[in-house]
């Protein structure tokens, strides 16, 4: 096997010649260029971040309007009344508007994702295959403020009338949109995590007498289980972000809901809607911004878990 | 009693792959509790022989096949045939060892999970009793919790003979069981081969394997079964020219 030598000399000894390519003038140049690429995009996302975290942190201090807000208002406080004429920013109820809608959406999306996934990888033959995934990845190229429009204008008030509720505009209905969305996030990269697992083993299955659906069960899905989840988890997370569904078919109502049907307003629809009329440097705009870097805490959180799994996954094949 | 001890017959096997044959008019009785080998140049058709015994083929788009296969003296491609049982008698070791991502006690156990044993002393009893039959149980009796993965290669490949022995099949396929092992794991497993007492069909590259390990030999050569016979004959005193250009080196 692999003995490593006992001593390795020094890199600075003498007799020792460090080998790298030769770069021509030019060549040099290229590689200052791409570095320059790199190192552009990832200083502006740093100096948004910074941004972000410094227009939200004005919230908590004492400014013109009188004293900060206190962390315990702004995170467990259902009550957001910014523009009251003594208003509160409390963003709980905001936070749970998001988790619902995100939360609801995913419950429904996931069965679909994850079937259509197996369907892909291991029920449809190869011409079937070739043209449906292409199509679902397509799906997700829908611009959202199309089906922000279907769920405004079609669905909104079949709910309405068929469940005899005060408004279609509501969590249901949101989380519909946004599992739509996040179906072809979840089927793509589901496939992906599906098809990885390696004929042999499936060939091994099959050998010991499974059936097609045994197989799927008891070997694809469990070699695969943390490469679904990563797929789940990326879709969560690109339901979490979604704005333009939200701000036209949630409804808006900054409250906790108690139901399915209740109305919400989630933290990136707030954003959208209240951004453009506040006045830059007052209270409500640091708090627009606390509720910017609470979505982006809780994207971050979702993609490095995401991350994790899908790191978990590589080591385990 | 002759019929009695022919396990595998074909008759007039024609298989295509799509528009290519791939094996020609194959007439073949292989007898039961002995070691047959099958030999040949890559592509000459013993790989899909042997899969054509457990339907493994099925899987592979555009096959095509005439003729018939009997096990057992049933026929197995009879419209009436059900794949999924014939897989349980007729259990396969693969080229290379592909363990379930799964211990190695629900590795043995699979397949008899599949038929619906489900009694913990029962599995404990068939693990045991499959893994002492494939010379593995000494080396893993105290980690069967353990993945398979965390094996060795000729540990691995041991497993997957356990696995499908754990079936208690009538015959044992095995598709080049040693070409990604090291000498002394094929050692083992060849050891094993020769004392096991199942009624085994073998394809190897590797003549000398043949040899050493099998009762009986058949040679292909494009597709065709050229030379079947008792393994020594073929190899000292061969009938056909092809065989003996192949056994003694001058091509393949």
């Amino acid at each position: 096997m692999k003995d490593a030598p006992e001593k390795t000399p020094p890199l600075d000894s003498p007799g020792i010649i460090r080998l790298q390519p030769k770069l021509s003038r030019a060549e040099r140049g290229v590689k200052f260029f791409f570095l320059l690429c790199a190192v552009s995009a990832l200083g502006s996302m740093f100096l948004i971040m910074i941004f972000l975290f410094m227009e939200a942190g004005g919230l908590f201090f004492s400014g013109d309007e009188g004293a900060g807000v206190g962390l315990k208002e702004f995170f467990l406080s259902l009550d957001w009344y910014p523009t009251y004429p003594d208003p509160s920013f409390g963003s709980l109820a905001l936070v749970l508007g998001s988790l619902s809608v995100t939360l609801v959406s995913i419950l429904l999306a996931t069965p679909f994702g994850i079937g259509l996934a197996i369907y892909l990888s291991s029920v449809a033959g190869p011409r079937v295959r070739e043209w449906l995934k292409p199509a679902v990845e397509l799906l997700a190229s829908i611009p959202s403020v199309i089906l922000g429009f279907v769920g405004m204008v079609a669905v909104a008030p079949f709910m309405q009338n068929v469940l005899n509720l005060p408004t279609g505009l509501n969590v249901l209905n949101a989380s519909l949109f946004l599992a739509i969305m996040a179906t072809p996030t979840i089927a793509s990269l589901g496939d992906d995590a599906l098809s990885a697992v390696s004929q042999a083993v499936t060939d091994g299955s099959y050998a010991l007498g499974a059936t097609r659906w045994e197989t799927i069960s008891r070997v694809i899905l469990p070699a695969s289980l943390s490469g679904l989840s990563t797929a789940v988890i990326l879709g969560l997370g690109r339901a979490l972000g979604e704005t333009i569904v939200v701000l036209m078919v949630a409804g808006g109502a900054a409250q906790a809901p108690h139901s399915l049907f209740d109305p919400v307003r989630p933290l990136t629809s707030t954003l959208a809607a209240e951004m453009g009329e506040t006045a830059i440097g007052s209270r409500h705009y640091h708090a627009l911004f606390a509720l910017g870097a609470v979505l982006f805490v809780l994207t971050l959180a979702f993609n490095l878990l995401a991350f994790y799994l899908a790191r978990r996954w590589r080591e385990k094949s | 009693m002759v019929e009695d001890s022919v396990i595998i017959s074909a008759r007039n096997v024609d298989f295509y792959y799509g528009d290519f044959q791939a094996l020609k008019n194959i007439n073949i009785d292989i007898l039961r509790d002995e070691v047959t080998a099958m030999i040949g140049p890559s592509g000459c058709g013993k790989s899909t022989f042997l899969k054509l015994l457990n339907r493994m083929n099925d899987f592979v788009p555009g096959a095509r096949l005439s003729g018939e296969i009997f096990i057992g003296g049933e026929s197995i491609y009879a419209p009436e045939a059900d794949p999924v049982v014939i897989r349980r008698r007729v259990g396969m070791v693969f080229q290379r060892p592909n363990p379930f991502a799964k211990s190695i006690y629900d590795n043995i156990c699979y397949g008899p999970r599949l038929v619906g044993v489900k009694k913990p002393k029962e599995l404990d009893e068939l693990t045991e009793k499959a893994l002492r039959a494939a010379a593995l149980w000494e080396e893993v009796k105290d980690k069967l919790g353990k993945s398979a993965l965390e094996l060795s290669g000729g540990q691995q490949q041991r497993v997957c003979i356990a696995r499908a022995l754990a079936l208690e099949p009538d015959i044992l396929l095995m598709d080049e069981p040693t070409s990604a092992l090291d000498p002394i794991a094929t050692a083992k497993v060849e050891e094993w081969i020769k004392d096991s007492g199942l009624s085994i069909v073998i394809v190897t590259h590797n003549m000398q394997q043949a040899a050493r390990i099998s009762d009986k030999t058949a040679y292909f050569f494009l597709g065709e079964l050229i030379e079947f016979g008792p393994t020594k004959e073929l190899f000292t005193r061969p009938k056909e020219v092809k065989t003996e250009n192949y056994i003694t080196g001058r091509f393949g």
